[in-house]
């Protein structure tokens, strides 16, 4: 069953007399538990494919379900919380609350959607830190942990409320390769395990292999597709 | 409140400065407000706190008791205007008085009993009800004015009991005795025996039913030659020194709350700015932009909140120290004053919820940026 279908979707920014289009009739499917690498240069429009994906940015033309919600004509509110309640994210570096322990940045989501931080929420946010490798960590701030401890609880916040897409941008930039390797094991299990789908936007080749399909993008116009290593 | 309250915890050495800072502030307004009112009421708390609505004074007087006589026909003119209920006199002097084995100055009201010119804050004792009564200041009680004393005007001049004690009846930061106006005119003619007659220093006014006293006075300044009348508000304020010692103060207190809030403001401003990132995260994540004004108006609250009982507890103290000033803390006005610093704090903390209102969560996506 289709979690995300774009289609024909175009973003256009308008800079003076001239209109940069930074999507380009983008159409694109994405399965339950299916994993994608978009894969591009700088500026080939990634992250703006991932923002309209997740709604962080509305489209010029087209059409974005996502988990059947048309949420091409959403305003502003109902983007908001379209993104609360259906949508995980991991950005690139901004990542956590700082003044929020690891506990606390995974709960935080749970009081956005209304929770009160109750019992049964605590225990899941120290079950998925815990299976995240972070148990001993639940009461560090973002400060006092690694980078890539940060970024597993950055992944532990985006599973938090049980996604239908989870969708990472560069989440091992910041990392070393052994880093970023294991980080992106990690999503991997973690996707697999929930038969959650994702979307992984990267410039680097070698993290593609963890993906089931790989997207190429260029100049805001998606390309070639390569089938899972 | 999630957001609010966990911030503060992981940042209480920040917010408890800021508490602390705004403790101090609101602790001078609240001290400045109750020197101001302690100052006041020695000054004129006597004219203040008498039962007269409408007091009128000769038209030479400047405003000035001391400086003020009232003529027969005067008084009789007076007392046909229309609105004016009772007219009675109500005399004024500085006398050289023993009290408490003491020589000392003090300030004799005399009135007629029963008539307008009472003193109306009595809190002990009674009110005079024969000639050498009198009622004294409750600041006064431990310099020889305390109930059952008595107080004798020099050299060899009436002696009068005190047989009540009012509060705020201050006169020219003075020991102030109400007596009856026949004790004023012995006290008087103590200084000056050879007196004919003892002319009051104003005319004291209960209005008739339904009357306005503005109107009152503004009618009889327009019907009596050569007097000035004027409701007991206007005597208070137009009373020599008061109205300068009110506007430097006014000046001072004004500063004050200006500067509370604009600190409250540009404090909240700033951490805004620190934690833009983290703001546009949550944005990002879906928290509504309510939800983070939420946060950051509780926090003005809390702060706030903090900061008033920092300025109460510090108010009491310092007052303690003061008393001879004849303040004294009072609760009502604190809360007001703390309720109104409150309000202008969230007034100035409106620039950081238009930061936030501001924030794009798409600027999580690049981690830079972080347009505010």
């Amino acid at each position: 069953m289709t979690v995300l279908d774009m289609r024909d979707v175009r973003k256009v920014y308008r800079s003076g007399d001239a209109d940069i289009v930074a999507l380009d009739h983008a159409t694109l499917q994405v399965d339950h538990g299916e994993i994608v690498a978009l894969l591009g240069p700088s500026g080939s429009g990634k992250t703006t494919l991932l923002s309209i994906a997740g709604g962080l940015l509305a489209a010029t033309e087209g059409k974005v379900m996502v988990g059947g919600h048309d949420i091409s004509e959403y305003d502003g509110k109902q983007l908001t919380e379209f993104r609360r309640n259906n949508v995980g994210f991991v950005f690139q570096s901004v990542n956590l609350v700082p003044f929020l322990t690891a506990e606390e940045n995974l709960l935080v989501v749970d009081e956005l959607g209304g929770g009160k931080g109750g019992k049964g929420a605590k225990a899941r946010a120290r079950q998925l830190l815990e299976e995240l490798g972070l148990g001993h960590r639940t009461r560090n701030l973002p400060s006092q942990l690694s980078g890539g401890e940060r970024q597993r609880v950055a992944i532990g916040r985006a599973l938090f409320n049980n996604p239908r897409l989870v969708l990472f941008d560069e989440p091992t930039s910041a990392l070393d390769t052994k880093l970023g390797a294991q980080v992106m094991e990690l999503i991997r299990n973690e996707m697999k395990a929930r038969d959650t789908a994702a979307i992984i936007v990267t410039h680097d080749r070698r993290m593609t292999e963890y993906a089931d399909r790989t997207v190429e993008i260029v100049d805001g116009r998606l390309g070639a597709e390569a089938p899972a290593h | 409140m999630f957001l609010a309250l966990h911030e503060i915890r992981r940042a209480k050495v920040r917010f408890g400065l800021l508490s602390g800072a705004v403790g101090l502030l609101v602790f001078l307004i609240l001290f400045q407000q109750a020197l101001l009112g302690g100052l006041i009421n020695q000054f004129i708390g006597a004219i203040e706190h008498q039962s007269g609505e409408v007091l009128v004074y000769n038209g030479q007087a400047r405003k000035n008791l001391e400086g003020s006589i009232i003529l027969p026909a005067q008084e009789e003119a007076i007392a046909a205007v229309e609105g004016v209920g009772e007219a009675s006199p109500l005399g004024e002097a500085t006398f050289t008085v023993m009290a408490g084995g003491s020589v000392t100055d003090a300030v004799l009201f005399g009135y007629v009993l029963g008539k307008p010119g009472a003193p109306t804050t009595l809190i002990e004792g009674r009110l005079p009800e024969g000639p050498n009564e009198a009622v004294a200041s409750e600041k006064d009680r431990d310099d020889g004015f305390d109930l059952g004393e008595v107080v004798q005007v020099q050299p060899d001049g009436v002696s009068i009991t005190v047989v009540g004690i009012a509060r705020d009846i201050n006169y020219s930061v003075s020991p102030v005795l109400f007596t009856d106006f026949a004790t004023y005119e012995s006290a008087k003619r103590t200084r000056n025996p050879d007196a004919e007659t003892i002319l009051p220093s104003a005319i004291a006014i209960h209005l008739a039913p339904g009357a306005n006293a503005a109107e009152v006075a503004q009618r009889i300044n327009d019907e009596v030659e050569g007097v000035q009348a004027l409701t007991r508000q206007q005597a208070v304020d137009g009373s020599p020194g008061v109205s300068s010692v009110r506007s430097s103060f006014v000046i001072i207190l004004g500063l004050f709350y200006l500067v509370v809030p604009l600190v409250t403001g540009l404090f909240f401003l700033i951490v805004t700015f620190q934690k833009a990132s983290a703001l546009t995260l949550l944005r990002a994540i879906g928290a509504r932009s309510r939800t983070l004004v939420s946060a950051l108006l509780i926090q003005v609250l809390l702060v706030m909140a903090v900061g008033s009982l920092i300025a109460f507890g510090l108010y009491a103290v310092a007052l303690q120290g003061v008393q001879n000033l004849g303040v004294r803390v009072e609760v009502m006005p604190a809360v007001y004053t703390s309720l109104v610093v409150l309000v202008l704090a969230l007034s100035t903390s409106l620039v950081a919820v238009r930061r936030v209102l501001r924030l794009d969560p798409l600027a999580a996506t690049t981690g830079v940026g972080v347009h505010l």
